[in-house]
């Protein structure tokens, strides 16, 4: 058996000096060759699947090209820039967008957060709780849109039946504009609450038993033991939750798709559905690619910002 | 190390920039096909070897009597020819077929554009232009001349004629328009001749029926339903689209008869409508029919055919008990008479293989003879030609085919410009919001002029296309 071999080579001051083959291989492929044979196929992927298209759509977000049109990418530099910027129509997407992000992540993070900790003070069943409540995160949002259009639906939608039922009256859930962001918020809470029940169940599971046990013997209340033990240590954990959902609500396409066409009218249009018609309906890709990269680098600002206040948080 | 590394990085970037200007290279190859390259005037010969001619549409009855139809009839003409009638949902067909375009490979060698679509088509490249083939190989006086400029003409006809110097670009496939379906138990065998009387009919059913909704049609933002709803109404009462000839929308589209149609339709028609129906589209409007739920519904007659299915019918348990509560007819008239075109024409993929090309100009050929079109007409489709037309296998196969041959001469269609999917969403979207509630019928309509109005003048800016 051959030695283990080190892959670092970080020692100040010392030049590196190559490793002997191993015996039978041939002389000229050292280790460092193998490795970047190894992780050359992995690279070429990620440079033509993710570098490249980044970089094109960079490049054509300077330029007035159409995918369908053809000819050559005239520059206007930062013309689609100004004019995504400076839009009206932008400027209410943004807004649909926010409002559906902070209701529908605010909303999923106290109920996955709540039923988490139902779930951590079972002893018995906790597993198939959990397993049931994970069923909806692993179905296809289209098929969650889908049946959900069906449940929602004003005239025999199981929804309204049952508020006839109860005597209520019928809700036009999916066509009037406070219902419509509405049904999508719930929708979306709907799938994604176990994702934030999951996290927050795996850090309530990471709370060191004793010192539950030392408030306990102190005689501390439940809400005490709550606000001082459970949610400063798990909080951190549910942040992090809370990024992962808002980033994928700020790009939220397929349920406002399948479930409101972005009605009525554009009331329920998000960001990502508005650059799809940009992109689609004229077939205006520099402007789209602008588009994109806008919104791509407002996920990377604002996720700088959570994770320095998150780095704050640790360090408190 | 440093040095292997420093290769490393030039080979990854190196690697970048091949891929760029092997990406930028194309176009070139973009430049030289801005406009659609000819189809031969003539068939050339053709493969002897099995070949597949497949075609793109949106998913409804027609494409698969399409496929069902070729597939039994054009072999006998050609056995080593099998059809393939690819669809998609209605909502992304213009994608489906234009991002493959755009990407100047297809998997389909027939498109069925929508009349509107010809104009984006054309102006990219996309399709065979087929004047040179047509002149050899069509009898085109045998066609109601409007059908043929509709389905293939670019620019777009005026209403009711053909130019006949301009170029075509494809050749009709499936008629259509709408109908106005009714309830003969319930507001008598006799259907309102005016849109006023319409509207009155459908009130005073709903008023005696309770649980039935007065009227059913197209509200949804998708697709170009909500559009071709307020274009139909706008037709009726004696308003414009636009003023072709000056690319004008604003102050044409919202003239008093333009808001006068919008008040109709929100004010008047909307009311009586079931709950919730602000979303529906064809299938749920005969839904709302097969459901006894209607009094008076709209709906394109190609659409139709399902309403007399026993199986999925409760107005009756043949087809005769259900015609017997059922009555197709064409529009009322108002100020005009006017109906919306519908139906599609077949179009040859500039990025085909040849022989496929070749192969999709001998279907046309073939689909296009008198018997086929008779044929055609009686395996359920709706044909374009005259004769067919006014045949009695078109006019028994079904009970809206006459309202449909009644209503060629009357038929307006909408833009065709290669903006066309942006003018329908922003009607769409607009119309769909005034339908709603989310905007008063006045704003909504404003909204449509100037916003389209944008679109077609935005032509030459410079940045933030699209927006």
């Amino acid at each position: 058996m051959s030695e283990p071999v080190s892959l670092t080579t970080d020692r100040p001051g010392q030049a590196d000096t190559p490793k002997p083959p191993a015996p039978g291989r041939s002389r000229r492929l050292t280790d460092r060759r193998l490795a970047v044979a190894f992780i050359a196929p992995a690279l070429l992927l990620l440079l033509a699947m993710s570098v490249f298209p980044l970089l094109w759509a960079l490049y054509l977000s300077f330029t007035d090209y159409s995918a369908t049109r053809g000819g050559p990418a005239n520059f206007v530099w930062f013309g689609n820039y100004t004019a995504i910027l400076t839009s009206a129509q932008v400027h209410l997407r943004a807004l649909t967008t926010l409002v559906y992000v902070v209701g529908a992540v605010g909303l999923q993070t106290a109920l996955g957060f709540t039923i988490a900790y139902l779930i951590s003070r079972r002893t018995r069943g906790r597993g198939l709780l959990t397993t049931l409540f994970l069923v909806p995160m692993m179905l296809s949002p289209v098929v969650v849109g889908l049946f959900w259009r069906f449940m929602l639906d004003a005239q025999f939608g199981v929804v309204n039946s049952m508020l006839g039922s109860l005597g209520l009256g019928q809700v036009e859930w999916l066509t009037r504009q406070r219902t419509a962001l509405l049904s999508l918020i719930v929708v979306d809470t709907w799938q994604w609450t176990p994702f934030i029940m999951l996290i927050a169940l795996a850090g309530l599971t990471a709370v060191p038993k004793y010192l539950y046990e030392a408030a306990s013997i102190d005689r501390a209340s439940e809400w005490f033991r709550f606000r001082t033990i459970t949610l400063p240590l798990v909080w951190p954990l549910l942040l992090i939750a809370v990024l992962f959902r808002a980033i994928e609500a700020f790009r939220l396409f397929d349920l406002v798709y399948i479930l409101t066409s972005g009605g009525p009218g554009v009331s329920t249009e998000t960001l990502s559905f508005h650059v799809y018609k940009v992109a689609f309906l004229g077939f205006n890709t520099g402007t789209a690619s602008a588009y994109g990269i806008l919104m791509v680098l407002v996920v990377i600002v604002l996720t700088q910002l959570y994770l320095r206040y998150l780095n704050k948080l640790k360090e408190d | 190390m440093r040095h292997s590394q420093r290769i490393g990085r030039l080979s990854a970037a190196l690697l970048l920039v091949a891929t760029t200007v092997a990406a930028c290279g194309g176009s070139q190859d973009d430049d030289a096909k801005a406009s659609a390259p000819k189809a031969p005037a003539a068939i050339p010969e053709l493969t002897k070897d099995p070949l597949t001619l497949s075609f793109i549409w949106f998913e409804w009855p027609p494409a698969q009597a399409l496929e069902a139809f070729a597939n039994e009839e054009y072999k006998k003409e050609r056995p080593n020819v099998t059809v393939k009638v690819n669809t998609v949902p209605n909502a992304n067909w213009h994608d489906a077929m234009f991002t493959q375009f755009a990407a100047r490979k297809t998997d389909f060698d027939v498109a069925i554009l929508d009349s509107q679509h010809i104009g984006e088509a054309v102006t990219n490249g996309n399709i065979l232009d087929l004047t040179d083939f047509v002149k050899n190989n069509i009898d085109v006086d045998a066609y109601d001349p409007y059908l043929l400029a509709a389905y293939g003409q670019f620019p777009q006809a005026e209403t009711g004629q053909r130019d006949e110097n301009a170029s075509l670009y494809g050749l009709p496939l499936l008629g259509d328009t709408w109908t106005m379906i009714y309830r003969k138990d319930l507001i008598g065998d006799k259907p309102p001749q005016t849109w006023d009387e319409m509207i009155s009919a459908a009130e005073k059913c709903q008023a005696d029926n309770p649980g039935v909704s007065g009227l059913a049609f197209h509200q949804a933002n998708g697709s170009d339903a909500a559009a071709v709803t307020y274009n139909t109404v706008n037709g009726v009462y004696g308003g414009n689209l636009w003023d072709a000839k000056n690319r004008k929308i604003e102050g044409v589209l919202n003239d008093a008869a333009g808001q006068e149609a919008m008040d109709v339709l929100v004010t008047k028609m909307k009311p009586l409508t079931a709950k919730g129906s602000g979303n529906w589209f064809i299938d749920e409007v005969n839904a709302a029919v097969a459901q006894g739920k209607a009094c008076i519904a709209f709906n394109w007659i190609a659409a139709s055919g399902g309403l007399l299915d026993p199986k999925q019918s409760t107005l009756g348990k043949t087809r005769e008990q259900i015609l017997g509560k059922l009555g197709f007819a064409t529009l009322p008239k108002q100020k005009t008479d006017l109906v919306p075109l519908g139906g599609m024409g077949m179009h040859v993929s500039a990025y085909a293989s040849s022989a496929n090309q070749a192969e999709a100009l001998s279907f046309m050929k073939w689909f296009e003879q008198a018997d086929v079109q008779k044929k055609w007409a009686a395996a359920g489709g709706v044909p374009s030609r005259k004769d067919a037309l006014a045949s009695p296998e078109f006019l028994n196969a079904g009970p809206f085919n006459k309202v449909y041959a009644d209503s060629v001469p009357r038929m307006r269609d909408m833009w065709n410009v290669p903006e066309y999917a942006r003018l329908v969403d922003i009607e769409n979207t607009n119309v769909n919001a005034a339908l709603n509630g989310a905007k008063s019928p006045k704003d909504a309509l404003n909204d449509i002029a100037k916003d389209q109005q944008a679109v077609l003048d935005s032509s030459n800016r410079k940045g933030g296309g699209g927006l």
